[in-house]
Order: structure tokens, then sequence, then C-alpha cells
């Protein structure tokens, strides 16, 4: 009986044998395929366990934080103002984030290999991981502005808006709102089918409050695209300015089509008539159709586009972390008629309301135009600084004096009795001089309002430019009435809170 | 030929002459090492989850002293030549199981929803304090075992009463509607259940009974089953009319897969039996049968019944969609949830695991039974999860020593089936878990929750302990007393 013994014996040692050599396998190899396999929610509660940094906005109001939670996790993501701030913050759910909770997640959660000293000394004192707070480059009170201005105008409607306000000299991201916007601080909850259920409802609402209307949405830039067309056309050549005669005529007959293009309304462009000229600067101011489509054939497609990417359209490649956005795009018109139509921010001329507050940031910066950025810096817990954005050029559309003469023209736009903005010179009580532009687009396919888009990109103060806007409304209007209002309403706020 | 011959003297066996050692002093001072892993485990744990130290704990640990301080003495009363590592084997396991299920009965995760909106863990809040109530009643069924059986061979007395009580035991939740004999959510029939009192598995106290009947029964046997009949490919096959031990035992170990849905445990009876009559016979035939039915058995069941074939496509594809349904509606079937969880669970643990109360093994379905080693090697890491099969691995290598070491065929086969069956409970589901082999439910000895379980691996431990003391006890002295004697010279 005892042979049979051992042998059962060396059975029971290879079963044992077997099993130490699978829980290695397992245990030491397997480990990383396993972690990312599907319904492997421990990486996504390790996360929880830790109390995740705050984000806060340039002047200290904390938008994003943690409290303790009493439920299965140890902390519960909490949004100040939700809505407000959730396309500058992004959600942060069991399963998914995204915006600045997604771009700086290993900072926020503690794990990212730059705080992995600290964490470590943190295990041998015995203090709780804490992840690392990210400062925006956001304004809370222009950041609030902007919403509520975009709130009055939309709220009950199915249209969607967008707002950016930036720092011309940095690039900085003072407002990023956008409207239908929706509550992170659901998406937020530990319960999977909460989140799940707001998920839902989010994405099959139209239009999807989960789209930032401010990067992700291009509508036509409407008239306000004839800050590109008439940079294109002092560029062109160094004798012009604003005081140039240009050919202004109530109709312009375009070639190889019976249509023609009018002014809004059919009006006269200034003194010039049925078919005289008149300056550029008042052309501009009055928002002379004619007048630039006449200059759109002169310049041809290729200088209006090559223009445009200047000023940051077509341009696939730009990453602003934190931020999702959507190119907005100038394409080459196959003839001289649609090239007319696209100097006047017409034919397929899509523009995200972040590319309308870049075409006033150039100009307003003499020219150069800064990379936007949201992200200030990211501090860990013991305050020392682990990363700061330095403000980066992205490219010099035009000269510091084609910059100054658009500028001109952008003033007389809100400052002079034809401009089309001059309904808010009354409101200019506290002295502060606004640059802008105003766009009207007509937008047939936006299929939800037969009122075309209003548009609105401005700059102030004119002489001494903090803040450069731009604001889209779709459906809204006159640029002048609906967009523009917002646009001010941001700037004062903005002004106001920094002095 | 006949296996009759006696053993050599093994190693273990005291050398004649010798004053025995009955090795008490080292079962104590091992015992002390036990406490003081165990109680630093619970310690870790409070820390861990609560950052202090509850006072609960403290009860917890002088309970446990208490009670293997308690099976200490009986071993030194009863016992006295017992082996002494199987009680702190045991304890360190039993103390160990403790700590876990502590730790994830204060997750503070009870019946909370999941993603999936599946509950997660389902212990009852006196969860703990049964357990400890179960360990007291364990180690007193093992003192009493000790108490009461002074001699192996008086249970090869019992051999066909305790083959019937097995049988019966293992029949009995068959026969019983469901809503007495399931368990919930595993579609399995194998418990009894008594309203407001809590659940009995039979099967677990039913293994212990079979062990000793196929002892009892294959020593009254073995030379009529060692009869060799025909030989096919080199083997020689018994003779067709012995074969009717084993094709019962098939039977009910078919049976139980099919009426009660417990492949695991089918598997680990069988297995007992086939080695039994291996160590009984000491043909290769019995085990070849024995294996082969088994696996012809198990291959037909799966082709046949829908819930045995599942086993077997887990198994194989546990990521398949059908298996792990992703983005599919809430309330549809994700049959590997289970097993993948738990290997999540031990690869979130890695080299050297998260810790005591660190990791996530509350996301796995019924951890603190079936699951429970995926817990360990999340929280204990690879270390652990392998110093625990090591501390298994021992005790069945005491367990195979004292049959090694006894003399009386009866215990020899009692000790050698009882150890491979513990070895092969500890594969089934080990090996389960770990997907190694397709995943059965069955509980892992002395780790899981739940009474019948723990009781009956501590009447096991009794058994081994009973034997090996008979093994190592040194034969009576003749009486030598020069005064007593005398010499008496006839020249």
């Amino acid at each position: 009986m005892n042979r049979a013994l051992k042998r059962i014996s060396i059975a029971i040692l290879v079963m044992f044998l077997l099993l130490l050599v699978n829980v290695n396998y397992l245990q030491a190899f397997e480990t990383s395929s396993l972690s990312t396999r599907p319904l492997n929610d421990r990486a996504a509660f390790e996360a929880n366990q830790y109390q995740r940094g705050d984000i806060v906005t340039a002047d200290g109001v904390k938008i994003a934080s943690t409290k303790p939670s009493n439920d299965i996790y140890k902390y519960q993501r909490t949004y100040a103002d939700g809505p407000v701030y959730a396309p500058v913050t992004g959600y942060d759910t069991i399963f998914s984030a995204s915006g600045v909770e997604q771009a700086e997640d290993p900072l926020l959660s503690g794990n990212g290999s730059q705080l992995a000293f600290r964490n470590f000394i943190d295990m041998i004192t015995n203090k709780p991981q804490k992840g690392a707070t990210v400062q925006l480059t956001i304004n809370s009170k222009a950041q609030q502005a902007a919403y509520q201005g975009l709130a009055n105008i939309l709220q009950g409607t199915n249209r969607v808006g967008g707002v950016v306000a930036l720092n011309p000299s940095t690039g900085a991201i003072l407002a990023m709102a956008s409207y239908p916007s929706y509550n992170p601080n659901i998406l937020a909850s530990h319960d999977g089918t909460t989140v799940t259920n707001y998920d839902n409802k989010l994405l099959r609402e139209s239009p999807s409050p989960l789209v930032n209307n401010a990067t992700q949405t291009t509508l036509p830039p409407g008239s306000t695209f004839k800050i590109v067309t008439s940079s294109a056309w002092f560029t062109q050549n160094a004798s012009r300015n604003p005081d140039s005669m240009v050919y202004s005529p109530q109709v312009l007959t375009l070639p190889q089509t019976t249509n023609k293009l009018h002014n809004d309304g059919g009006e006269i462009c200034g003194n010039a008539g049925a078919n005289g000229n008149t300056t550029i600067l008042w052309a501009f101011s009055q928002s002379c159709d004619t007048t630039f489509g006449q200059l759109g054939m002169q310049l041809g497609g290729g200088a209006l586009k090559s223009m445009a990417d200047q000023f940051g359209m077509d341009n696939s490649n730009l990453d602003i972390p934190g931020v999702t956005v959507a190119p907005s795009q100038y394409i080459l018109p196959p003839s001289m008629p649609l090239t007319a139509f696209s100097a006047i921010g017409q034919y397929s001329d899509t523009v995200t309301p972040l590319q309308e507050a870049m075409f006033s940031a150039a100009i307003a910066n003499g020219g150069k135009l800064m990379k936007p950025y949201l992200i200030q810096q990211v501090t860990a817990s013991d305050l020392s600084v682990i990363k700061q954005t330095q403000p980066q050029q992205l490219s010099q559309p035009v000269t510091p004096t084609v910059a100054n003469y658009v500028k001109d023209m952008m003033v007389a736009v809100v400052q002079q009795q034809q401009g089309t903005a001059f309904a808010f010179n009354a409101n200019n009580e506290n002295g502060i001089v606004i640059a802008g532009k105003t766009g009207t687009a007509q937008n047939l396919l936006n299929g939800v309002s037969p009122n075309p888009d209003a548009v609105f990109t401005a700059f102030a103060p004119a002489d001494n430019p903090k803040i450069a806007v731009g604001v889209i409304i779709q459906g809204g209007g006159y640029g002048a009435t609906a967009a523009a209002p917002v646009a001010v309403a941001v700037i004062r706020a903005y002004l106001a809170a920094v002095g | 030929m006949s296996s009759m011959t006696m053993p050599a003297p093994a190693a273990g066996s005291q050398p004649p002459g010798e004053i025995p050692v009955n090795r008490r002093s080292t079962e104590l001072s091992m015992l002390l090492f036990v406490f003081g892993v165990v109680a630093f485990a619970f310690l870790n744990v409070g820390l861990s989850l609560k950052g202090q130290h509850p006072s609960t704990l403290i009860g917890y640990v002088v309970v446990f002293a208490v009670i293997i301080g308690a099976a200490h003495l009986a071993m030194r009363r009863w016992a006295p030549y017992a082996d002494p590592l199987l009680l702190p084997l045991s304890a360190l396991l039993n103390g160990l199981g403790i700590v876990m299920i502590y730790r994830l009965h204060e997750v503070g995760r009870n019946g909370n929803p999941s993603a999936n909106g599946a509950p997660i863990i389902t212990l009852s809040s006196s969860a703990v304090t049964m357990q400890i109530v179960y360990t007291v009643v364990g180690i007193g069924c093992f003192a009493a075992f000790l108490v009461f059986v002074k001699e192996p061979r008086a249970l090869q007395r019992y051999t066909y009463i305790l083959g019937l009580i097995g049988l019966g035991l293992i029949g009995l939740p068959a026969f019983l509607p469901s809503s007495i004999s399931g368990v919930q959510g595993t579609g399995a029939k194998i418990q009894i259940a008594i309203p407001g009192l809590g659940s009995l598995q039979p099967e677990e106290f039913a293994k212990l009974a079979l062990a000793v009947f196929f002892a009892g029964y294959l020593v009254a046997k073995r030379d009529v089953l060692s009869l060799a009949g025909k030989r096919v490919l080199g083997i020689d096959l018994p003779r067709g009319r012995d074969m009717g031990p084993i094709v019962v035992v098939w039977l009910i170990s078919i049976l139980l897969l099919v009426f009660e849905s417990d492949i695991g445990t089918s598997a680990v009876f069988m297995g007992m039996f086939v080695a039994m009559i291996y160590i009984a016979t000491s043909r290769t035939s019995w085990l070849l049968i024995g294996f082969a039915g088994f696996v012809a058995g198990a291959f037909l069941a799966a082709r046949i019944f829908s819930h045995v074939g599942a086993r077997f496509s887990i198994w194989l594809h546990p990521f398949s969609q059908q298996n792990l349904p992703i983005n599919a509606p809430p309330g549809t079937p994700q049959p590997s949830y289970q097993l993948v969880q738990g290997l999540y669970g031990m690869a979130n643990g890695g080299l050297l695991g998260r810790g005591l109360g660190n990791g996530q093994p509350y996301w796995t379905p019924l951890v603190q039974s079936d699951l429970i080693f995926t817990a360990f090697g999340e929280e204990l890491g690879l270390a652990g999860a392998m110093a625990l099969l090591l501390i298994y691995g021992l005790i069945v290598q005491r367990g195979l020593r004292t049959a090694l070491t006894i003399k009386d065929p009866f215990s020899k086969l009692l000790a050698g089936g009882l150890s491979f069956m513990l070895a092969l409970q500890v594969f089934v589901i080990v090996g389960g878990v770990t997907r190694l082999i397709p995943l059965t439910g069955i509980t892992t000895p002395f780790l899981s929750q739940g009474g019948s379980s723990l009781i009956a691996s501590w009447i096991m431990i009794g058994i081994l302990a009973r034997l090996s003391d008979t093994a190592r006890r040194p034969p009576p002295r003749p009486i030598q007393e020069e005064g007593l004697t005398q010499v008496v010279s006839l020249k």
C-alpha cells in the first residue's frame, strides 16, 4: 500500500505545482492585460479612494472639488455652478471622464508619475494621498456673465450658442460657455444606474448638452469674416489704409451667374450711391456685402484661404489640453461668385465661437495670434508647482500696421453713427471703448430657426486690449442685437473684475 | 500478487528504545506564532479600513486565542503524540478566514448595487460572529472526536452505517424542494435551509462519512478487487463482477452532478474513491477506469445538460461577448462575471498584494465563500496566495506522512483518502478560481464563510490527529521492574 501512497503523493505534488505555476502566471505576468479588460472597475474605484485635486479658476473660485462621502467611495466629486462650468471642467464619472478632468486625470487623481515621490513621502509619514490642484485661466465673473447671457436668450429653445473670451496678449481662455449645458454633479454620482440614465438622456437630447458649443460647434461667421477679407486686402498692398476708396455698389453683379449680391435690406453703402465708391472703413462699419464681395473676387479664394488659415482656421492640429476643438473651416470656393460669398462669411465658411474670439485676439495683439490655453498651472498638495503653461505664439496673420487699420475699422463699428453696433455707444458710460464686428449669418441649413445666426467678435479696451470675445447664437437674429449684448456683458464683467 | 507486505519502518516512526517525544511544546510555540499572525492581520484590517483598531477586534482576537488554546489542551490530554503541525496549520487558515470575512463584512458595501445593478456582496451583519461561533463548534467537534474515538479502528465497526449515512446526506437535498435545498443565485441544490437559523450543507459531512466507509469497505474487499481479469494493452483489468462498487460510486457522482448541479463535490467524491481503491489494491487499472469514467460522464453531462456545458464555455472563453456581454441592456446575464472579477482581483493584487483592507475583493460575487481565495490573492498578492497553497500542501503532507507511518491498513487507507480529498478539494476550487480548470462551486477548506464546511474540516483534522497519534504512539513497554521479576535458575 505504501508504494501506491507514494505515487498518490507525487500526484498531489503535481497538483499543487500546477496551482502554484498558474497563480504565478496570473499574478506576475497577466496583471497588466487583465487590468484593462471590460467590466474591471477596480481602477476607477482606486481613483475615488483618494481625495481628487480641486479645479479652481484664475481668480480662486473652486469649481470642482471633493467632499467626504459615506457610500461605497471615500470621496464625492462636486461641481459648483455645474452647468456654468461644465464645458470647462468636463465630468468625472465612475466610468469615464472628459474635459480638464480627463486631460489632467493623472495629476488630479494623484497617480501621475510626477507625484510618485510625494506619494511615497506621504505614505511614510502616514498622510493620505491627495491629488494636485489644477488652476485654470478662467475668470469666474466673465464665465458667469457668458453663461447667463446665453441662457437669457436660449432658455426654452432648441437652439445652441457659445461664448469664448481670450486674453489677447497671452491666449489664456478667460471664459468658455456653452448652451445648452448639463449638470456634471449627476454624472459624478456613485450610483452606476443614475449615471447611465442621465448620460443616455443627454445623448438622446437634440441638441446634445454634452457638446461644447464654444469649441465644437461650427456655424457660418457671416460678416465677421470681413476682418479676414480686409486683412488680406490691406496686406496685399502696403499703400492701402482705412481711408482707401473701394467700389461699393448697391447691387453687385456677379460673373457666371444671374444671381446678384445685395446689401442687407438692399441699402446703399454710405454715400456711394447706386454705383460709386466709399472708404473701406465706412463699408466695414456699415458691413456692406457688395464691397467685400467685390474685394473677395479681387483677392481670389487662395489669398482669402491663406489669410483665414493664418487666423487659425483649418487647423486640425490645434491642441488645447482640456478642450476638444473642432477646426473652423474655409473651403476654397470653386468659382468667382462663390468666392464673393465666401469673402462675406457665407458659402461654406464655418467657425466656432473660439475662432471668433481668435479673430479679435489677433487684431488686438498687434497681429500676433497667441495659442489659446485653459490650464494655467498645476500645483501639488504641498503647493509646489508641478507644471505651468507658458504663452505661445500660434501665428502672425497681419503686421502691426494692418492690425491697427483693422482695429480702427472695428472701433468704427461700435463708435460711429453708421456702425452696425453703434447702439452700444450709448452704454459706454464707463468709458470702455469696444472694438467689434457684427455678423448676421444666413444659415438656411440650421433647420431650427427662420432667423439668421447672430455672431459678434470684439475686444476691449480698444487702445489697451485686455479681453477678446467671440459669441455665436444660433438663430439669434442680428449679431448686433443678440450676440453683441452677451459679448459686452462678458467684457464689462471681466474689466470690472480685473480693474 | 498481494500488497499485504508490511511497510518498512518509515522515517517518522519512533525507533524502539528511545524515549518518545510528544512534540506538544513545538505545537504550542507554533500556535503562538499563528496567534501573532492572525492578531496582526486583524489589526491590519482595522487600521486599513478605519484608521484605528475597533474595540470588537480585541474580543475577536481574545476568543480566537482561547479556542486555539483549548484545542491545544485537548491535544495534550487526548492525543499527546499527534502530529504537531496539524493544529497550528489549520488554526492559521481558520484565523485568516475569519479575518477575511471580517474585512469583507466591514467594507461598507453590503448589498450595494454594482455598475450593472447586481448585488455585490451578501454578507449578513452577524457573519463574523457566526463564523467565530462555527469555529468554536468546529474545534468542539474536533476535541469531542478525540475524546470519544480513542482508537481509529473503532470507526471501522461502523463502516456500513456510515456508508448509509453518507449516501443519505448526499442524496437528501435532491429530494427536497429547491426552496429548501437551492443555493440562491447558483442553481445548485446542495443545502438544507432551516428558516431563521441558516443552512446546512450535508455533503460536507457526507464526505467524511464516505471516506470512513470507503476505507472500511476497501480493506475488507481489497483482495478480491486486486484479482486480475483480462490483460488489455499491458494493463490488468479487474474482473467484470468486481466492478460493482466503482459503478455505484460513479453513478452517485453523476447523479450529484445532474440533480444537484454540484460538479465540484461530485469530482471530489469520485477522485477520493478512485485514489482510495488505488491505494488499497495498487492496481493502476482502477485509476484509469475511474478517471476515464469520470471524464466520460462529465463530457456527456456537458453535452446533455446546459448548466454543465456553460461551465466549460465560461472556462474556455470567459471574455467572449456571450459570456461577458459589453454594453448590454441592464439585466442581461453575464455568466462569466464572477470568474473574471475574481481574476481581476488577483491581477490587481500583483506580487505583493494591495494589503489587507486595501483591495477591492467585494466586486466579485460570492467572494466570501467560493471565491475567497481570490480575495486573499488580491490583498496578500502572489506571495500570500502561494503561502496559503503551501499551508494546504503541508497539511496534506502531514496526512500522507501519517498514512505512510501507520501500520493498520484501515487507518492507512483513511489517512491517505482524507489527505487526497483535501488536496483535491483545494485543487478543484483554487484551480477553478484561477482558471486552471472549470470553476465549480465548492468551499475552500477553513477559509470560506459557512459553518458546515468549517466544522467538517475540523472533524477531518480530528480524524487525522487521532490517526497520527496512533501512528506515533510508542508501543506499550514491557514491565521490567527488577524487584518484581525473579530469574530462577534450573541448573
